[in-house]
């Protein structure tokens, strides 16, 4: 385990790194600038990050080796597919989450308090954190038996503006079911961009679906990867 | 010796019966059975496409047989995958490493999965094979990386090897040393080793055993001795055309000027068939080339294994 970890953090730390300066970048500038509302401004980190870490994430862990030809040779270790894929699915889940943690320090020394509360800052990154850790485990699944990370990426894509379409159909229709927002993750900043008039899904009935939903994926995901060589 | 011991000494260490393979409609193997004995290197021969790969990717529980039985070392590939791959040593074809670790990193990581890896062993492997331990792999040449699969999957002293067309890519020059290297490995130890190839001339000096599988079916199976002392070429003039068709065992047959040639899976057979035959017949000795494409191309022209093709040459 220890060594499937060592091998997983030498291919992907670089993203951590690259990630983290680029967001924390990107927010040290634009609150500093003052080019943009503080609130627009780390809406706009927030958007970058959930929308474009989990599938630069999702696509370099198992399509990235398909594509590089490493993954048989990985799977061909006498270690489970179940296991490779939590240790993948534990460094992707560093590599959404630890960008978003890097913005909202810069964010949060920067301007806490300043125009936005610093309460109200703190659970803007949190919940897009929780949209881009689920948005990880979506893609990571979808796209796990794809020959290559360009494929994978467009299908990430689609799967982002898919739920995206799920999560504003109560926007669009407020007589759809509750139940249909709460099985997308982007459902968890409802507050942050909808009308106050149509009520958000319940954080725990989102956090319950999305772990579900999680559950389901991964098994299914850690199944795909144990016929991968199909 | 108990008769438990005896038997699992005795027993095979790769067997099949029936399997059977597709993807999406198009059916690889069409009820493979073979049974490979201990201590022998097997080769397992077919044209590319023929299923080896698929068959071997199954012995390692990285594919699921549709139907069939699979058992490796006595053990089912899909119940007891880590158990065989940490008793088998597996050379892919054209084999991908990591690229961007060195070869020594390599060797570390891939130490830990195997409980009975031989450092002392890896050591001298790596001196044998000239391994630059400090060098990337992605800077190896293509005959480095084959002897680093090589390595890998020899350091933890397998009792069953399965290569999967090792020298695919390689040099001619480089297949002679990958198979020196081979040979000097099998003859310091009773490994059994199952080796797929299709470069047929370079498996023949240490086979002791062969396969030979065509469009997902196993065609023959047999010691190489014996299948050299069955498998004969037969001459004879084109007035014998008619007799050497009928022969029982007929691989194929082809006209060549005044001359017919046949090629029979049992001279034995064949030799009685001709007792009353005139005419004189000459036999020739065939390589293993020469007999797989025998079986081979007989099958390929759609003619059931005793019937032959008839091939008009002027």
């Amino acid at each position: 385990m220890r060594k499937l970890i060592w091998k997983e953090w030498n291919e992907q730390s670089w993203k951590l790194a690259f990630g983290s300066v680029v967001l924390a970048a990107l927010a040290f500038i634009g609150l500093r600038s003052r080019i943009l509302a503080d609130e627009t401004m780390v809406m706009w980190v927030c958007f970058l990050g959930f929308s474009l870490l989990p599938i630069l994430a999702s696509t370099g862990l198992v399509p990235a080796e398909r594509s590089d030809g490493t993954l048989e040779a990985l799977l061909s270790l006498p270690v489970t597919p179940r296991r490779i894929l939590a240790v993948k699915t534990a460094i992707g889940l560093l590599l959404v989450a630890g960008p978003m943690i890097a913005a909202a320090i810069v964010s949060v020394a920067l301007a806490g308090n300043r125009e936005m509360d610093l309460a109200a800052m703190v659970i803007l990154y949190a919940r897009s954190m929780l949209t881009a850790l689920s948005l990880f485990i979506w893609m990571m699944a979808l796209t796990i038996r794809l020959p290559s990370e360009a494929r994978a990426a467009m299908l990430a894509l689609g799967v982002l503006i898919l739920l995206a379409f799920i999560a504003s159909a109560r926007l669009v229709n407020p007589q759809v079911p509750m139940i249909v927002a709460e099985l997308s993750p982007l459902s968890f900043i409802h507050d942050v961009v909808a009308d106050q008039k149509i009520p958000a899904p319940p954080l725990l009935a989102i956090v319950g679906v999305q772990l579900g939903i999680a559950a389901v994926l991964w098994t299914w995901a850690s199944r795909s990867l144990a016929n991968g060589a199909n | 010796m108990s008769q438990t011991t005896a038997n699992q000494a005795s027993s095979p260490v790769i067997e099949l019966r029936g399997v059977r393979k597709s993807f999406r409609r198009k059916e690889v193997l069409r009820g493979v059975d073979l049974s490979v004995p201990p201590g022998q290197t097997f080769a397992f021969l077919g044209r590319n496409g023929a299923g080896k790969t698929t068959t071997i990717r199954m012995l390692l529980g990285l594919l699921r047989p549709d139907a069939g039985q699979v058992r490796v070392l006595g053990l089912d590939p899909q119940r007891d995958a880590l158990e065989i791959r940490r008793r088998v040593g597996y050379l892919a074809e054209d084999p991908v490493l990591f690229g961007w670790m060195r070869v020594g990193q390599l060797l570390s990581f891939t130490r830990p999965f195997y409980p009975t890896w031989d450092q002392t062993w890896a050591g001298e492997l790596a001196d044998r094979f000239e391994l630059p331990m400090e060098t990337r792999i992605k800077y190896l040449s293509k005959g480095q990386s084959v002897r680093v699969a090589l390595l890998l999957a020899l350091a933890h002293r397998p009792e069953l090897v399965i290569l999967d067309d090792p020298t695919l890519g390689l040099d001619p020059i480089m297949r002679k040393e990958f198979l020196r290297d081979l040979v000097t490995y099998l003859q310091g130890e009773r490994v059994s080793v199952f080796f797929s190839s299709h470069l047929l001339y370079e498996i023949e000096p240490v086979a002791d055993s062969v396969v030979i599988l065509d469009r997902g079916r196993v065609v023959i199976q047999a010691p190489t001795e014996q299948l050299r002392a069955d498998v004969k070429r037969l001459i004879a003039p084109l007035d014998a055309e008619a007799a050497l068709r009928d022969l029982p065992g007929l691989l194929d047959v082809s006209v060549r000027g005044r001359q017919v040639a046949a090629v029979v899976s049992d001279i034995a057979a064949a030799r009685t068939a001709l007792v009353a035959c005139p005419l004189p017949v000459q036999e020739m000795d065939l390589n293993l080339d020469e007999i797989f494409e025998a079986y081979v191309i007989g099958q390929t022209k759609e003619s059931p294994h005793a019937e032959a093709h008839l091939e008009r040459v002027e």
